[in-house]
């Protein structure tokens, strides 16, 4: 008996050594290199090799095909192509990534968030500057200057932009054609034409309490009250403010209204605007292909607008817009072969290959988008008519987002008093903001 | 041996020391001492996390439990019995994932349970069964069981097909039938192979996980969060891997407590029989 206590805790002593020495280092730069993959890519820190396999890590399993395309098009044009693994659990991706930094295994290209989340592998000193390569693409004009702020810390940048997405409010024409509803130019057309639809049975917007419960939330603040939007986000102001809880009334209002769809509804939403079962969907231009794909025709089937101030005193038009970041790990292997693929990646061949793929719009304005809409939307973004927004889920630090998130989730559900949720919020926004300081 | 102890005590050990700790996934763990432990027990979220956990424990005894026990008694000795309980096994097949999913769409407002009960004229029609708490984790206990009942109700049968013959004779002779035969033969003899499925279904509930995350993903609002989602939701979802370490501590802690409270009292009671 004593022998095998004896045995078993030496087993579990040569077990923990056998996995520390596996664990590979903390992260601070220390671990072991070896060699690529396909061992055609540089190593850390030397030149780029020249073209090969980088392995490439995302949360957007969905997008495979377009990356695929993308791939082949990097492949012809650069010599690189990439290893494709996708996951569709942001959750369990963002925990493999962070846990493939321990390991001497790190990624070579990977998709991440802006916001918080980037500046947490920043301050680790995880993933790779991209300073230079910022500069060069800014004075050619593929990436607009708006974009920096997004990925500056500490004066630095870091990844490039993956994609950019606006977020507008698609309409099923059809439906619009049916009830003689046209595009609207002002908040108030846009609840007039809500009221209709709502006389009518039909809910004019779709909204959930999973996850995506900021939406209106994020729409309604941006559009009366843009500046109280951004002070939210720096800890600038409170959650209890009278501005915010104005927004949460309207928000209220137009639930009691009838402009909405239930918010446990477990169909797709585009399944929803494609049946006519819901009027418009508050949602990111990425939307486009899951239209396309259910064989909605841009134009035909479907179309957007960009929403309406809720003020309509406001000098510029508040328009959400998300940016991914494409990074490269501080101590990959082939970090230099990956940084040469990012400064592919932001150029004008690759985002018409990349905007055209995802039916999406292009960061780059040197890209060519072939439907006029998403095309006209990318100029309008960058004119002095407009005022970009970060959205919601990335302007706002994690354990804040993850209260709010619980809080509108359970407002949409039962919405009532504002105050308790807002108090709520408010309290996880104050320790947040006071461990930071 | 040491492959086993590797894989379990390891991470085991690694999670408690975790609990400890601030850690966010990135560079190293920053020792905390009892830190995460009282911002646990001081966080409002975690009662109704208890009391959805506690419901999921009960409910699962009563009713998967509960009906299991009574396919298996009205069919064991029944012609075509195996026939008859084959659908009630057939949902075991599937993933719990599989199962939040078609449950959600039945439950969804509007759904399919509804729309029947509208059409039948049923009264409750109108019921909101995943935004309203307690109803919610009501209707995702009634979920699980529609999956668990047939392959506890094949327990029972092997249960109940292993009792010797002879006792049940005698009963008969002496005039014992239906629920007299059950309450004084039946379920005395059954006791070893109940308490082996009321112990599996506590450990199961305790660790309740899948059909939730479908389904509301511990919402609206928390409210039907059990004590797994809530280690999950620290863990992955706020990156807070020290209280999430700190959740499944406590977790593995009350589910020991409760089995081994259960097994020793169950053995005890057989021993003074």
């Amino acid at each position: 008996m004593k022998n095998s206590s004896k045995l078993m805790i030496a087993g579990l002593a040569a077990g923990a050594l056998l996995l520390s020495a596996c664990g590979g280092d903390d992260g601070n730069g220390d671990g072991t290199s070896s060699a690529n993959g396909n061992g055609t890519s540089g190593a850390n820190g030397e030149a780029p090799s020249g073209g090969g396999t980088l392995k490439f890590y995302t949360d957007k399993a969905a997008w495979e095909p377009q990356f695929d395309r993308v791939s082949d098009a990097s492949e012809e044009q650069i010599g690189y192509d990439l290893d494709f693994t996708g996951y569709s659990e942001a959750d369990a991706y963002s925990a493999f990534i962070k846990q493939s930094f321990r390991t001497a295994e790190k990624p070579s290209l990977f998709t991440w968030h802006t916001g918080d989340a980037l500046a947490e592998l920043v301050d680790e000193g995880m993933v790779a500057q991209t300073s230079d390569l910022w500069a060069e693409a800014m004075a050619s004009g593929d990436i607009p200057e708006d974009l920096e702020q997004y990925y500056t810390y500490n004066g630095e940048q870091y990844c490039v932009p993956l994609h950019v997405v606006y977020w507008v409010i698609y309409y099923n024409k059809h439906v619009f054609a049916e009830h003689g509803l046209d595009v609207p130019e002002t908040w108030d057309d846009l609840m007039e034409i809500a009221d209709t639809l709502a006389g009518e049975g039909i809910p004019a917007f779709y909204q959930t309490n999973i996850l995506f419960s900021f939406v209106w939330f994020q729409t309604l603040l941006a559009g009366s009250d843009p500046d109280l939007y951004e002070a939210l986000s720096t800890g600038d102001a409170s959650y209890t403010d009278p501005g915010v809880v104005a927004v949460m009334e309207q928000w209220r209002d137009m639930i009691d209204a009838g402009h909405f769809t239930a918010p446990d509804s477990a169909d797709d939403p585009q399944i929803l605007l494609n049946n006519g079962d819901v009027a418009m969907l508050n949602f990111g231009t990425f939307f486009t292909g899951a239209l396309n794909e259910l064989g909605m025709e841009s134009g035909e089937d479907y179309d957007f607008f960009v929403v309406p101030n809720m003020d309509p005193s406001l000098p510029q038009t508040s328009l959400i817009v998300e940016s991914g970041p494409l990074c490269a790990a501080e101590e990959a292997d082939d970090r230099a072969d990956a940084m040469e693929y990012m400064s592919w990646w932001v150029g004008a061949e690759a985002q018409t290959e990349w905007a055209n793929a995802r039916g999406d719009v292009s960061y780059n304005p040197n890209a060519e988008v072939r439907d006029e809409r998403l095309a006209d939307l990318g100029e309008q973004a960058g004119t002095d008519d407009v005022r970009l927004i970060e959205r919601y889920f990335e302007a706002t630090p994690q354990p804040i987002l993850t209260a709010a998130l619980d809080g509108f989730g359970a407002f949409v559900t039962n919405p009532g008093d504002p105050m308790p949720i807002l108090e709520a919020i408010e309290a996880e926004a104050d320790a947040y903001w006071a461990s930071q300081q | 041996m040491f492959i086993v102890a590797g894989l379990l005590y390891l991470p085991f050990l690694w999670t408690t020391y975790l609990s400890f700790t601030r850690y966010r996934g990135l560079g190293a763990p920053e020792w905390v001492g009892l830190d995460n432990y009282q911002a646990l027990f001081s966080d409002p979220a975690l009662l109704t996390s208890l009391r959805n956990t506690a419901l999921w424990v009960a409910g699962t005894i009563i009713v998967p439990v509960g009906i299991g026990l009574l396919i298996a008694v009205l069919t064991y000795n029944m012609r075509f019995g195996g026939w008859f309980r084959l659908p009630f096994l057939i949902p075991y097949a599937i993933s719990g994932v599989a199962v939040g999913v078609i449950w959600g769409f039945i439950l969804q407002s509007g759904g399919a349970l509804t729309q029947a009960m509208d059409f039948v004229g049923l009264p409750g029609a109108e019921s909101r069964w995943l935004l309203d708490a307690p109803l919610n984790t009501f209707v995702m206990i009634g979920a699980a069981a529609w999956q668990a009942s047939g392959v506890n109700a094949l327990l029972f049968v092997i249960g109940l097909q292993s009792i010797p013959k002879e006792p049940l004779e005698a009963a008969r002779v002496d005039g014992a039938s239906g629920w007299r035969m059950f309450s004084s033969i039946l379920w005395p003899m059954l006791r070893p192979l109940t308490t082996v499925v009321v112990g599996l279904s506590i450990v199961a509930s305790l660790k309740t996980f899948d059909v939730v995350y479908i389904m509301t993903q511990g919402g609206p609002g928390r409210s039907s969060e059990t004590l797994a989602i809530t280690m999950y939701r620290e863990t992955f979802v706020q990156s807070e891997y020290g209280m999430g370490g700190a959740v499944s501590v406590f977790l593995t802690v009350v589910t020991l407590t409760a089995s081994i409270a259960y097994l020793r009292r169950q053995l005890s009671e057989r021993k003074a029989l």
